[in-house]
């Protein structure tokens, strides 16, 4: 059963595609990679998917799930580290979803943020204030978050990059107990052993979709080397989309 | 020249109330524009009141509610096209700011050029004791009230739209709502002092004592409190002082402001200069 579906979808800035033309589903409960090279639109993806930029064209289909059922993690998190506010608070934040603006918090609310404060190791550091921790432990705290979320669909972008092997080892345990839970999970890596060992399909981009398979076909080294090959097609004398008007 | 002549006398406790209103509305939102790296929109935004309040001033004369009037709609027309811009266009919010608090400010020298002398211009700006009355109590009270009220309702998306601006655009959360009511509360409290304390000197009662407050507490609450403290001492001083040697009441409580600032962060209790000397011993964990 596919949770969300891709149509044609084309995905840009300035009405140039970083993501073009690409069609598929995501599997509800499965483990999705994004690989592919730098530039090759995986990030974009991946704000596509978050509904945090409108298609150039084509469509996401997320009819399944409702807005406060999908948990993004960006590769550039926009927590301001200079705001007043502690790690706890920022982690209740994860509440929104379902609290919305004027909700009363639990005593389960409470009890939920404790569990995340846990599971990713920072149980004794709700006071602290967000600039008093490494990139790491916030890094932590933004997965506490996405806990907290309970959501559906959890798209992470490159969430390992910069963590020690610990923190690394610890939150990828966390990433391997979701789909259990029912929980559609779509990553951006760039460690291959990790996708293998991660991730049952593999979504092999390079602007265009190269591959999208069981992640061992997709990583096959015909298919590395020609996503290798596609470089940027950005240029100043681009044409107009023809496949824009077939389509 | 009633502003440069000085010594307008205004009744002490009717001001010192009126103050009061000013710090309570005033210094919280003065906390988040800090946070939000925005301390220099409140500046912006005065400037953008000054067309709405002269071209009432034109028409309806030195009435009050009209003036006030006049420069609330300026203030909500500069801050909700300046929000709308910056979030359509890409464009830096003090970008949008600058585009329509200058375009705004123009008008204002269009409108006022040949109608005013400069004793309304600089009443404008700087504010004149005889603006301290009854009307001006009210409706700092009533700024006051709303301010309060909003934040009570609100804090909580305006806290996580200031920390984390990203997360709520991916939570379909009203984000850009949020921030439009922020901007419109700042105008509301700086349209609730500019005829007392004049447009701009409204802004250091706002902004300074916030400034000074994060010398004294880490969480926003406590530098909410603390700058709400900071700025009725300063209001409540620079009164004082105002009447009591007959000089324009903005002047003295941004000046006092001002002070207060520099003993926070010589002596702040959170990183303050003495806290941070050379040569002090460090903690164990």
């Amino acid at each position: 059963m596919s949770l969300v579906r891709l149509h044609d979808l084309t995905l840009g800035y300035e009405r140039r595609p970083a993501v073009h033309h690409l069609d598929g589903a995501f599997d509800e409960a499965q483990v999705t990679a994004v690989v592919g090279p730098n530039g090759s639109g995986k990030s974009t993806l991946l704000k596509g998917l978050a509904g945090a930029i409108a298609p150039l064209s084509g469509r996401v289909d997320r009819s399944g799930l409702k807005p406060n059922q999908i948990a993004y993690l960006p590769q550039d998190h926009g927590v301001d580290r200079d705001f007043p506010m502690t790690i706890g608070e920022l982690v209740a934040l994860g509440l929104w979803g379902r609290r919305g603006l004027f909700g009363a918090v639990t005593h389960q609310d409470r009890h939920r943020i404790d569990e995340a404060m846990s599971a990713v190791g920072l149980s004794g550091f709700e006071d602290r204030a967000l600039r008093s921790v490494s990139g790491g432990q916030l890094q932590r705290a933004l997965f506490a978050r996405v806990l907290v979320q309970d959501a559906r669909l959890i798209l992470l972008d490159e969430p390992f990059t910069a963590l020690d092997a610990r923190t690394t080892d610890d939150l990828i345990a966390l990433v391997k107990r979701w789909p259990g839970e029912g929980r559609t999970v779509v990553m951006v890596l760039h460690d291959l052993d990790m996708v293998r060992d991660l991730c049952a399909d593999t979504l092999l981009l390079a602007r265009e979709k190269v591959s999208w398979a069981p992640t061992e076909q997709a990583l096959a080294p015909e298919n590395l080397l020609t996503a290798r090959r596609l470089s940027e097609a950005w240029s100043d004398g681009a044409g107009i989309c023809n496949r824009d008007h077939a389509a | 020249m009633s502003a440069v002549h000085a010594g307008a006398e205004f009744a002490l406790p009717m001001a010192l109330a009126g103050g009061l209103a000013l710090a309570l509305g005033g210094a919280p939102l003065g906390v988040l524009l800090i946070a939000r790296r925005m301390s220099l929109v409140g500046d912006a935004l005065s400037h953008g009141i000054l067309p709405g309040a002269a071209l009432a001033y034109l028409i309806a004369g030195p009435d009050p509610v009209a003036m006030t009037v006049g420069a609330l709609i300026a203030g909500f027309v500069v801050a909700g096209l300046s929000s709308l811009l910056a979030r359509t266009q890409r464009l830096p919010e003090d970008a949008a700011f600058a585009v329509f608090y200058l375009s705004a400010l123009a008008f204002g020298v269009l409108i006022l050029g040949r109608n005013a002398n400069a004793e309304v211009v600089f009443d404008l700006l700087f504010g004149a004791a005889k603006g301290l009355d009854a009307t001006a109590l009210l409706i700092s009270a009533g700024a006051a009230t709303a301010t309060l009220f909003a934040l009570a309702l609100f804090i909580r998306g305006f806290l996580a739209e200031s920390a984390d601006p990203v997360f709520m655009r991916a939570s379909g959360l009203p984000g850009g709502l949020l921030h439009l009511l922020l901007m419109l509360l700042v105008a509301l409290n700086l349209v609730a002092g500019f005829r007392a304390f004049g447009a701009l000197m409204t802004v250091g009662l706002m902004m300074i004592p916030a400034a000074a407050s994060r010398f004294w507490a880490r969480s926003y609450v406590g530098q909410a409190g603390a700058a709400v403290l900071i700025s009725a001492v300063s209001s409540g001083a620079g009164l004082i002082l105002a009447h009591r040697f007959e000089v324009e009441p903005g002047a003295t409580m941004t000046l006092t402001a001002a002070s207060l600032f520099a003993l926070s962060a010589l002596v702040g209790s959170n990183n303050g200069l003495l806290q941070n000397l050379p040569g002090r011993t460090h903690l164990e964990g």
